[in-house]
């Protein structure tokens, strides 16, 4: 039997037992019965998870993915390359490029273009970063920079489809919902998987589909939620006009009591968790504006980040995922769009600005706060961009690009991997989409072989069927 | 999946309860029982594929040992099995060796056999090994129905054939069935699943009050030949062809397809024979003689996800689109995942890799486009649209356009006449002289002020006297402008758009990609002291193509609302043509104010510049005329190229004043052609064209061409097509194929989804695969009664849903006993009926009703109700604000709201409804706090709850039970309990004292939504009526059917 349906019956039949024990009300049975088979969730329908006993200790309860969507140039952030200096305005070496994927260069003549900034070592460890991003070069000690990551989709929607799902398939659960399928939620009070959004200073503002937090073929309830940071935090948040909150919970306290009364009649567990769900809606709405507004927030923090309360940039964002990490989310992602650079990849510099201070100030504040242990940051987009002009800027690359991971759980100073001397491939330690979900998985303690869905009759996993664990980069 | 039944075991710890998670299986057939014959798909099957197929099956890329145990004879011929004697099978031996390199299946595949399974395997060889073929791939003949299997059916028992396999499985696992739910439920039932909608109150005082025995069947056949049926019936089918408004990929713009969502609806309601359903979607186009209707449908294979994303490339996208249809008609049809063999051989079921794309070329005589960008945008050719006239007068008006618009067109590139030719040389010899004048390219202008109301600052450069905005940017500006008019004689004002790189994106708007220019005005002044003058401008043209939409004249036509647009153009320019000439003086100046107050916020101008021009209409180019016509005009006329000729003869046709008329009466026709186009319907259809060839895609690589050529076929273990002209396999002849008596997947695949709509779950759960994964059916031979049955009516789908909807097992109450939840929990067996929630249009669909709001209308253009404010921020190339409907269209049923795949509104998506990206055959039912959010908060459900209150303090009587009981029947079709009444009076009462404290509030609360104010009535009283009505729209129970 599938475990949704395991998990089904079982609520079955403690409806059913709830029923027959008159007189207890079925939200306190609910929790009496609870605690070795729910976790700490104590509401009805909370799901525990597909995986009670871990399959190896977990290093981390959660993921902030700093999601840099549009494709950053790895040549202008982590991937220094002298070579490309030295290459400028000349050809590109056929040998690189013969047979090769090309977006929007098709046809056009490919030549060299040398990065458009110094890099810098920065630290203990020297790391090699972009001197356009010294916030984060201040914290090289504590970040793993993979330098071989390559991807599958040179276009942007096929491809972040890819980096959030493992697949090129619509239809396929994204990463944050597999691990709510399988790891549940550490609140009730929030969706285990939020979604924040913010756009950059620049006009290449990629559009995102909603497909990007989907649950794909997983039940619905496994959905990224997307919170806005600017106006009503959730939709449909908001109270009526003219309906204050003690009235909204007068309404919710008769609909809970007459569904209640139904439960009582017919004893269907479904009612008890859609009574368990208004209560929660009630709670939302009570407590996620507080949450999401950060005029409470000490100045000096607000400083650190850079962030304005209400101006729902990319730097608000990262301190409210901060307080989300705090209240048990599970799975964060903030997207920052208009990374895509075909014109003039200087404009990093532009991204530099609104990036660079918060990352490095999120870093720090989880080291002050003790959630740095216990996090994963991912800070990267959905793939590279080329050694090769486009006019002023880079075209769409899959061959080789970086990204960053920070936390405790991984090893702090790190270079992972490596591309070729022009950039163009990743050729030491290569690195796919699937290792990187693989990585993700072990440091939750779950084996990405185990956790599958059954559907089309066979066994799905975010890994497809890849993906190593990148064993080398854990601390 | 064997059936099985599941027992609990009760473990008592302490004074606690605890449920203990292992269950042990009850005999259903049970394989464990030493006695029972067992059968192959029923008791090995799922074994072996599960756990064996992966290695030893249908792929031979995957497999180990050259052993395959999908196939016997292969399986016995290597001593896999040895049948009559397990001890001698190899694969015996090896599943229960002690040995871990020796046992089966090894480790590392994650799989292993459970004892029970071992010893089922063990007594199958031991009872002859023998194989059945997949029962789903073997025409299904309908099972004899016996009296052993029907005790009770028959003319006056109330029961049909259905209930036989339903009772009969019931009697074998002794389950009492439940009782026949009460008439109030069964209506409220009926109705919800036949047409969506709550049943009418009166009809449900009607019918529970009937004694006519045949009152029920009566209801059956109002709500079947009822409209609203067809919408409910399209709603599944509209989720399997992934039907949406917008194309799917990345920018994500709508195209218009309602036409086919319309067909469906349609054809449901005309109960259109199923297989004829079949044919006209996957081959309308090519039926003889078809109909505009029928091509419509064939819009079937054209509405999978496109893509215009800058960077694609043709060959992928016609991979990819390719790679969609199978899928999803290999579903849709078929419920087979030969979507698994796009890059191997299927592991499970034997389709191979060739099959796929065999599959696939059925579709390659389809005209599309890979590509939707750069030339091959969205058009009407690319999507070979189809406008479907409403009458035969606008059909011959649209020809007769379009014979116009060839003939002027043919008359302004052939006119050779004399005057055209003098014309020409006396315009060249004139242009040629204003350029050595110096009054043939536009006068660049320093400004003498600029400002903007916004208090936006400028920086004016001295270089090329550009200007700047700097400063925040404001959602809208306007830029005023004010230079020196000395020149005599001004005919036009030309805005000059620069690139510059202190802006982002195209770096030509102040926020990302484009700007937008709402209105730009002139004012005269012939002298700084004097008050300028509104001047009056006759056209307005632009040097590049504008964004469509936003054509040059916007920027003229004193509408706010429209707007010129461009993006990224270099040194392109709007040109302003004065309708009279200014005479100025030296001291003359002009305002030019430059409006940005269009629904696009913050998309104000860039950099740019002023310039005037002293010569009749000029051309909107920097130079006065385009680059290349002034570097042609400058060499001597026997000196210029065939090219220059060319180029010069085309921009003077394009200008000559001679052919002024003409190309009036050219624009003119095209846009009367192009505005009765635009409001007609129209629809992609299937257009036939010469078969691309098709290969197999190694690894589902499109940059391999290494694989095999293959033809249009079916998958090789199934009976091949023939194809009707004795060359190709057509769309018709596999739709043919599909539909023939012999077809073991079609009838089954429908039959078993119909199930679903009725009982909550297939008889197969798994509805996307029947194949050898997929479940085994709860009820075989049930399943195949109805296939049959099915395909020998006619493939007449209402006289399939009267069938099952009339049996004795849908009529059953969904109350189970605890005998039933103790032994049936999952209602496996359907000893009751099932419960669930409604589907996420008919959750609105329903509120909508009860209040009263819902439109009635069927078919038209999609609708958009209320969404939230800035939903579509995430979308781009355009930015969009959604605009929602006016009166109807914003209370219409779910299944005609805008379906915008890459964000669909938030209140169907809270609901589950998917986002159409694939084929989906089941959406999930999940219960969530957002759920809770959109029936609370969402302005669709107030508005309805406070018209359901007038409704209730109009029509509802006049006391308060006498309201409540009211409302009650139209929301529940039952009376409330007076523990209710109490509850609900309780806040009748809270909230009534509330909002005669605060008037101001309830008038906030009773204006939500566009449906208009009751002010006759007492305010306080209709507020606290409306949040009575929320409570009541809020209940589990509103929104279930059970």
């Amino acid at each position: 039997m599938h475990p949704l349906e395991v998990h089904a019956q079982q609520l079955t039949r403690r409806a059913f037992l709830g029923r027959s024990t008159a007189g207890l009300g079925s939200l306190a049975l609910g929790s009496l019965l609870n605690p070795g088979l729910f976790g700490a969730g104590a509401a009805a329908g909370a799901w525990p998870g597909l995986i009670t006993q871990l399959h190896h200790a977990a290093k981390i309860k959660r993921v902030i993915y700093l999601y840099q969507a549009g494709g950053p140039s790895h040549l202008e952030t982590f991937d220094y390359k002298p070579k490309l200096v030295a290459m400028h305005g000349q050809g590109m070496p056929e040998s690189f490029t013969q047979g090769q994927q090309i977006a929007q260069l098709q046809g056009k003549e490919l030549k060299c273009y040398a990065p458009q900034f110094g890099f810098q070592r920065f630290g203990k460890s020297g790391q090699e970063i972009c001197s356009l991003f010294p916030e984060i070069g201040s914290v090289a000690d504590d970040i793993c920079i993979i330098r071989s990551m390559y991807t599958e989709q040179i276009i942007h929607d096929p491809a972040h489809t890819f980096m959030n799902t493992g697949s090129i398939i619509a239809g396929r659960p994204s990463m944050g919902s597999w691990l709510l399928y399988g790891l549940g939620t550490e609140t009730e009070e929030l969706p285990g998987f939020i979604v924040l959004m913010s756009s950059g200073k620049g006009g290449q503002m990629q559009p995102i589909a909603a497909r990007q937090w989907h649950s794909g073929f997983l039940p619905s309830r496994f959905q990224g939620v997307k919170f806005q940071s600017v106006g009503d935090p959730v939709q449909y948040m908001q109270s009526p006009a003219g309906v204050t909150q003690a009235d909204q919970e007068q309404i919710i306290d008769v609909v809970n009591q007459l569904n209640r009364r139904q439960h009582d009649a017919i004893g269907d567990p479904e009612v008890l968790t859609r009574i368990n769900q208004y209560e929660m809606a009630f709670r939302m709405q009570t407590s996620v504006p507080g949450l999401m507004d950060l005029a409470n927030e000490p100045r000096r923090v607000l400083e650190s980040y850079g962030a304005k309360p209400g101006d729902g940039s990319f730097a608000s964002n990262c301190l409210l995922a901060r307080r989300l990490a705090e209240r048990g989310v599970r799975f964060i992602q903030l997207y920052h769009r208009d990374w895509d650079h075909h014109d003039d990849v200087a404009h990093v510099k532009y991204k530099a600005e609104e990036v660079d201070r918060p990352t490095a100030a999120l870093i720090r504040d989880l080291k002050e706060r003790g959630l740095w242990d216990e996090t994963l940051i991912v800070w990267g987009g959905e793939f590279g961009r080329t050694p090769m002009a486009q006019g002023k800027g880079r075209d769409h690359h899959i061959k080789g690009f970086s990204i960053m991971l920070a936390g405790g759980a991984v090893r702090g100073g790190m270079s992972y991997g490596a591309t070729d001397e022009l950039g163009y491939a990743a050729v030491d330690k290569p690195t796919s989409v699937h290792d990187l979900h693989a990585t993700m998985l072990h440091l939750f303690g779950v084996d990405h072989t185990k956790l599958t869905y059954r559907y089309q009759g066979r066994q799905f996993r975010l890994t497809d069927v890849s993906g190593e664990v990148l064993k080398p980069i854990l601390a | 999946m064997v059936p099985t039944r599941l027992r609990p075991r009760v473990l008592l710890f302490g004074s606690g309860l605890i449920w203990a998670i292992g269950f042990t299986r009850l005999a259903a057939a049970d394989p464990a029982s030493a006695t029972t014959p067992l059968q192959f798909n029923r008791d090995i099957r799922p074994i072996l594929s599960e756990n064996c197929f992966h290695c030893h099956g249908p792929d031979k890329n995957r497999r180990e040992a050259d052993l395959r145990l999908d196939h016997q004879d292969a399986a016995i011929e290597a001593l896999a099995w040895v049948p009559g004697q397990p001890e001698k099978s190899d694969a015996i031996r090896r599943i229960f060796s002690d040995d871990a390199d020796e046992r089966m299946p090894p480790l590392d595949s994650h799989r292993s056999l459970t004892a029970v399974q071992k010893d089922t395997l063990k007594r199958w060889v031991a009872q002859g090994a023998a194989y059945e073929p997949h029962w789903a791939y073997v025409p299904p003949v309908r099972p004899a129905l016996t009296a052993a299997d029907a005790p009770a059916q028959g003319p006056g028992t109330g029961k049909n054939p259905v209930d036989a396999f339903i009772d009969a499985a019931l009697v074998r696992e002794q389950l009492p069935p439940a009782p026949e739910a009460d008439r109030r439920t069964l209506i409220r039932r009926l109705a919800l699943d036949l047409t969506g909608l709550p049943p009418k109150p009166k009809d449900v005082e009607v019918f529970v009050t009937s004694s006519d025995p045949r009152a029920y069947e009566r209801m059956v056949d109002q709500y079947l030949a009822s409209p609203h049926y067809g919408e409910r019936m399209a709603i599944p089918w509209l989720d399997l062809v992934r039907f949406a408004d917008t194309i799917g990929f990345h920018n994500d713009v709508a195209i218009k397809v309602w036409p086919y969502r319309d067909y469906v609806i349609n054809a449901f309601n005309q109960n259109l024979p199923f297989d004829q359903f079949t044919r006209e979607q996957l081959a309308g186009d090519l039926l003889p003689g078809s109909t505009p209707n029928q091509r419509v449908a064939s819009g079937y294979n054209r509405i999978h996800r496109i893509s215009g994303e800058g960077g694609i490339q043709d060959k992928e996208y016609f991979a990819k689109y390719a790679a969609d249809r199978v899928r999803t008609t290999a579903t849709v049809w078929m419920g087979s995942t030969l979507a698994c063999a796009e890059c191997h051989d299927h592991k499970f079921d034997p389709f191979t890799i060739k099959d796929f794309y065999s599959f696939a070329a059925i579709f390659s005589d389809l005209k599309e486009k890979g590509a939707y960008n750069l030339s091959g945008g969205f058009t009407r050719e690319n999507l070979t649209e189809e406008t479907l006239f409403e009458s035969p007068e606008q059909k011959l008006r649209f020809e007769a356009l379009e014979a116009e618009v060839a003939g002027l067109s043919k008359q302004l590139e052939e006119s050779t006449d004399e005057p055209l030719t003098s014309g020409r040389a006396t315009w060249e010899t004139s242009t040629l002289a204003a350029h050595r004048a110096g009054t043939l390219a536009w006068k660049v202008q320093t400004p003498l002020s600029v400002s903007s109301p916004a208090g936006t600052p400028f920086t004016i450069e001295p270089e090329d006297h550009s200007i700047v905005p700097g400063g925040p940017n404001p959602a809208n500006d306007t830029y005023l402008v004010t230079v020196p008019a000395s020149l005599d004689h001004v005919t036009a004002v030309r805005v000059e758009v620069i690139q510059d790189a202190r802006f982002p994106g195209d770096e030509v708007s102040r926020a990302g990609s484009a700007f937008y220019i709402s209105e730009i005005e002139v004012d005269g002044a012939v002298s700084p002291d004097q008050r300028p003058v509104p001047l009056r401008l006759a056209t307005s043209q632009a040097s590049s193509s504008t964004e469509p939409g936003h054509p040059a004249t916007a920027a003229v036509d004193g509408d706010e609302s429209t707007a010129v647009s461009f993006a990224r153009r270099r040194g392109a320019g709007i040109a302003v043509h004065l309708a009279e000439p200014w005479r100025g003086d030296p001291d003359s100046r002009l305002t030019i104010r430059i409006r940005h107050s269009a629904s696009m916020p913050y998309q104000n101008l860039g950099r740019f510049r002023i310039a005037l021009h002293t010569l009749p209409a000029p051309d909107p180019n920097a130079d006065g005329v385009p680059a290349h016509v002034l570097a042609a005009l400058v060499v001597t006329p026997t000196e210029r190229n065939a090219a220059q000729t060319k180029d010069l003869t085309a921009y003077y046709r394009a200008i000559a004043p001679e052919l002024a008329s003409v190309r009036q009466r050219l624009a003119a026709a095209r846009e009367a052609r192009d505005t009765l186009i635009s409001r007609l319907p129209s629809m992609p259809v299937s257009r036939s064209i010469e078969p691309r060839p098709m290969r197999v895609l190694p690894r589902g690589n499109w940059m391999d061409d290494s694989g095999e050529k293959v033809e249009a076929a079916a998958p090789g273990f199934l009976r091949p097509i023939k194809p009707s002209d004795g060359q190709r396999v057509s769309r018709l002849d596999f739709a043919e194929w599909l539909v023939a008596p012999d077809n073991p997947l079609t009838a089954r695949t429908f039959v078993n989804r119909l199930w679903r709509l009725y009982f909550g779950e297939g008889l197969t759960r798994t509805l996307e695969d029947l194949g050898s994964q997929g479940d085994w059916p709860t009820h075989p031979e049930l399943l195949d009664w109805l296939a049959v049955e099915f395909r020998e009516s006619g493939w007449d789908v209402k006289r399939l849903v009267k069938l099952i909807v009339t049996s004795q097992t849908y009529r059953r109450s969904s109350q189970g006993s605890p005998v039933l939840e103790e032994r049936d929990p999952l209602n496996r067996f359907l000893a009751r009926q099932s419960r669930f929630r409604l589907e996420a249009e008919l959750v609105r669909d329903n509120v909508l009703a009860i209040s009263g709001l819902l439109s009635s209308r069927i078919g038209g253009p999609s609708a958009k109700p209320y969404q939230p404010l800035s939903y579509y921020a995430p979308l781009n190339f355009p930015r969009r604000e959604y605009a929602p409907d006016t009166g109807e269209g914003l209370h219409r049923r779910g299944v005609y709201t805008h379906w915008q795949r890459t964000l669909l509104h938030p209140s169907l998506m809270a609901f589950d409804a998917p986002s159409r990206d694939e084929c989906t055959t089941n959406r999930s039912t999940s219960n969530t706090p957002l759920q809770a959010l959109v029936l609370l908060n969402d302005p669709t459900y107030v508005e309805s709850a406070r018209v359901l209150a007038e409704r209730i303090v109009r029509g509802g009587g006049w006391s308060f039970p006498s309201r409540l009981s009211w409302a009650y029947q139209r929301a529940l079709s039952r009376p409330p309990a007076p523990d209710e009444i109490r509850a609900l009076r309780r806040l009748f009462d809270q909230q009534r004292a509330r909002y005669q404290a605060d008037p101001a509030a309830a008038r906030e609360l009773l204006r939500t939504g566009a449906a208009p104010f009751p002010d006759d009535l007492p305010i306080a009283d209709l507020a606290a009526w409306t949040s009575v009505s929320r409570a009541l729209l809020n209940l589990h129970e509103t929104v279930t059917r059970s």
